[in-house]
């Protein structure tokens, strides 16, 4: 494999050097293998897993190792992996399709689950050994169409209501709940505050919204600033290109499109991602890794937020959703199309559309921060509509805001939440 | 005139309208053909797929019946069964290929590959010696056009199924309007009903439309049936936004014009579930939900159908639980409970009201439709629910 490596750190370079990937089984090794190819792209907690995990691997004993994957290679066996159907560094849709189609797929994903239960104690011990707080806003837009009360319904009963006193000017809520200062003191938000601290790990802080009212309060450089909104220009091509290769009928299907999907790169006067490589490509892949990123604020905003957790593991994530518009009669049939152009109909916002996602998206990013060790039993949550008199705050015990008895302001939160990210 | 019709357009649709109720109903094709049915004379089996993917939260859930007011009142007149699972591969294609087929296909999930076994429709119209009218596929999803007839160089194509993609044939209307006419565009009905039109007049076929052809003159029957349904659906009291209702109208024409004994009606909807709201799919589920309440109100009112047809409601797949998956509702692709535990309502003659926990499979399906069409069949994998026969 040494021959065509990627450019790799030197620890795991010298482990491939070394022939590890060759010792394990081909269905794990290449699966890995591909992930790590495009190493300068990955975020630094990506490095971190995977040199963690091929080192945990490369230490333990080969007896130990091949202990390990019997039930994968087993399975493999069944599956009827060969060096034909499965040459070794390669993985591609082929070998997805491979496996969806057998009928032993579901042994083979057993027999992955296996390994890794078995992997991820040891891992998640280290990361926690490493733990420190962490934390979550999630901000739902003015305009929704409930009141609090029936707002993160499948996940309040994980935390407490605090009653919010909210400001005389509705347009300071968000000002004074992520800087704790009214919007005229333009003070940095908790974001910057964190980017700016010492200590801090790069790409760290997170602001992902529909619109760009995050962005703008922000200004350090090492704060992930991910706008649908400000993502337009790019969005409006790739919707362009993506039609344009459909219509024209040369790509055969998702294999083809897939390769001509990455090539679809952000361009230089279309968005400030531009400037960090790793960005840039993530919002590429957020934006055509599924129709929904490109179509609906809301899906790009949850999807983005949820690949940024998985990746990233930002110590700070400010999530912002808005309204997501009406489907058009007709239009809408046609996915890529600029729905403001295609049709005079105009653009309607559906609140009661958005409250339904919003509810359940809610939850999914629970839970996804919950999947992964760095933030169990350390992060806190809160989930804020913007204008309301009540958020909800989910955390350890000794996360300040639930112990809360008088309604907050939203200063008082603020201070709260830095402290918390100990400021 | 109505939406702006031209004079000859209306007589033309007029006149469409109009033949079949001058006709003699002795005279309509599905009263034309031989009574070619085996054991059963004159019994029918309409599939119905919640195509896309639904879960049993949405659906037959205690919380999912909200979404579901046609198919839950529906329930106590047939007979369900709670646990349909789909074991195989949790794509569209090959889930539908194997509720056709009787045994789990593995073939090319985006349809470049036919069903890998016959299908019942095959099956149905080789050993009846029954016509192409008589087995029809309502889908949507464009690789669903190999989806008709299988590989097996014994069967194929000669006895397999129409196959209309009527949301296919939208979309490009659609396309076409908004390319020639950016200004006023798709809010005019008739911009869209004049580019269907058009499209059935002079390329059906290219957008996914395998119409088997007896000649000029069917062709052109075919093509009448289809712009009726067509006029039905533009001119609907709702806003036609939907290819599901689309679906259905045609689906409706097809039997009032053809009688088919052996259709599946694929909606498909429901599978915005990937564009990721959650309300969009409701509205979905709960689109898909009437339509196949009103398909069931057609086979009680059409004389064909009535007192003799199985209307068997399934999903194609489910989809993603919302715990430990990647993405939740959004994808299908976990294989986890969520994604193959499913169920069937099973409505029509003869069915006796009931319910099992019994486990059945998507492979049942062909076996059970075999045994009520009276079809021999060979190799399959399935078994009859003999619940239902």
């Amino acid at each position: 494999m040494a021959s065509t490596a990627p450019k790799l750190s030197p620890a795991l370079d010298a482990m491939v050097e070394r022939g590890l990937f060759n010792r394990l089984p081909v269905t794990f090794s290449t699966f890995f293998y591909d992930q790590i190819q495009e190493w300068d792209l990955l975020f630094p907690a990506e490095h971190n897993y995977y040199e963690r995990l091929f080192g945990f691997l490369d230490r333990s004993h080969p007896a130990a190792v091949d202990r390990l994957f019997a039930g994968v290679r087993e399975a493999e066996r069944q599956l009827g992996v060969t060096d034909a159907n499965w040459p070794k560094r390669t993985f591609t849709l082929q070998q997805v399709d491979f496996l969806n189609r057998s009928p032993h797929y579901p042994e083979w994903r057993k027999a992955i689950a296996e390994v890794f239960s078995q992997i991820d104690p040891v891992m998640d011990a280290e990361v926690s050994r490493h733990g420190r707080p962490r934390l979550a806003i999630v901000i739902s837009p003015k305009d929704m169409p409930v009141g609090p009360d029936r707002l993160w319904t499948r996940i309040a009963k994980h935390g407490r209501r605090v009653a919010i006193d909210t400001p005389q000017d509705d347009s300071d809520y968000l000002p004074l709940l992520l800087t704790g200062q009214p919007s005229i003191s333009h003070a940095p938000p908790l974001a910057d505050l964190l980017a700016a601290h010492s200590g801090s790990p790069r790409y760290g802080a997170w602001c992902v919204e529909t619109g760009a009212g995050l962005a703008a309060m922000s200004e350090h450089p090492g704060v992930v600033r991910m706008s649908y909104e400000r993502l337009e220009d790019y969005r409006a091509r790739l919707m362009r290109e993506v039609q344009q290769v459909v219509d024209a009928g040369q790509i055969r299907g998702p294999r083809e499109l897939g390769a001509r999907l990455k090539q679809l790169k952000i361009g230089v006067d279309e968005s400030e991602l531009v400037q960090d490589a790793i960005l840039a490509e993530f919002a590429r892949a957020t934006l055509l890794s599924g129709n929904g990123t490109l179509l609906i604020n809301n899906t790009f905003v949850e999807w983005a937020s949820i690949q940024a957790i998985r990746r990233a593991r930002p110590v700070l994530a400010v999530i912002s959703y808005g309204i997501r518009n009406k489907v058009k009669p007709f239009s809408s049939l046609l996915i890529y199309a600029d729905q403001d152009k295609s049709t005079p109909i105009p653009t309607q916002g559906d609140m009661l559309g958005s409250y339904v996602d919003l509810e359940i998206f809610h939850q999914y990013i629970w839970q996804e921060f919950s999947k992964y060790a760095e933030y169990r039993g350390n992060t806190a949550f809160v989930f804020v509509a913007e204008g309301t008199d009540e958020m909800l705050a989910i955390g350890p015990p000794d996360f300040p805001l639930l112990s809360a008895g008088a309604p907050q302001r939203l200063d008082a939160v603020f201070a709260s939440l830095k402290e918390w990210l100990a400021l | 005139m109505p939406l702006g019709l031209t004079k000859r357009a209306f007589l033309r649709l007029a006149g469409l309208s109009i033949a079949p109720k001058v006709l003699p109903t002795w005279l309509s094709p599905a009263l034309l053909r031989a009574d070619t049915v085996g054991q059963r004379p004159g019994s029918r089996v309409i599939i119905v797929t919640f195509g896309g993917g639904v879960r049993y939260s949405e659906t037959f859930a205690p919380e999912g019946l909200r979404n579901i007011p046609r198919l839950a009142a529906m329930r106590p007149q047939g007979y369900f069964f709670s646990s349909c699972s789909n074991q195989g591969v949790l794509s569209h294609f090959n889930s539908t290929a194997s509720i056709l087929t009787g045994n789990w296909q593995r073939v090319d999930d985006f349809g470049f590959q036919p069903p890998s076994g016959p299908t019942l429709f095959e099956y149905y119209r080789k050993t009846a010696k029954a016509s192409a009218m008589d087995a029809w596929i309502i889908a949507t999803n464009k690789s669903f056009a190999t989806m008709g007839s299988s590989s097996d160089r014994a069967w194929g194509a000669p006895y397999g199924a129409n196959v209309a993609l009527p949301k296919q044939l939208l979309i490009d209307a659609v396309k076409e309007v908004v390319r020639k006419r950016p200004g006023d565009g798709v809010a005019n009905r008739e911009n869209v009903l004049q580019q269907l039109q058009g499209i059935l007049s002079e390329g059906y076929e290219g957008v996914g439309w395998t119409i088997f052809k007896g000649g000029r003159e069917l062709d052109q029957h075919v093509r009448e049936t289809l712009t009726h349904a067509l006029i039905d659906y533009i001119n609907g009291p709702d806003t036609p936004a939907s290819g599901d209702e689309l679906t259905f109208f045609i689906a409706r024409e097809v039997m009032r014009e053809f009688a088919p004994r052996l259709m599946l009606v694929n909606f498909w909807d429901m599978d915005v579930a990937h564009w990721g709201s959650y309300s969009l799919y409701l509205q979905a589920v709960t689109r898909t939900d009437r339509l196949t309440g009103m398909l069931w109100d057609e086979v009680q009112s059409n004389p064909h159908y009535k007192d003799n047809t199985t209307v068997l409601v399934l999903p194609e797949l489910g989809r993603d639980g919302d715990m430990n998956a990647a993405n939740g509702f959004l994808n299908h692709r976990s294989g986890d409970a969520s994604c193959r535990n499913m169920w069937m309502l099973a409505m029509g003659h003869g069915i006796q009201a009931g319910e099992t926990d019994r486990p059945v499979h998507h492979i049942d399906v062909a076996a059970t439709a075999a045994e009520l069409l009276g079809v021999k069949t060979e190799g399959l994998a399935g078994q009859p629910a003999r619940e239902i026969l």
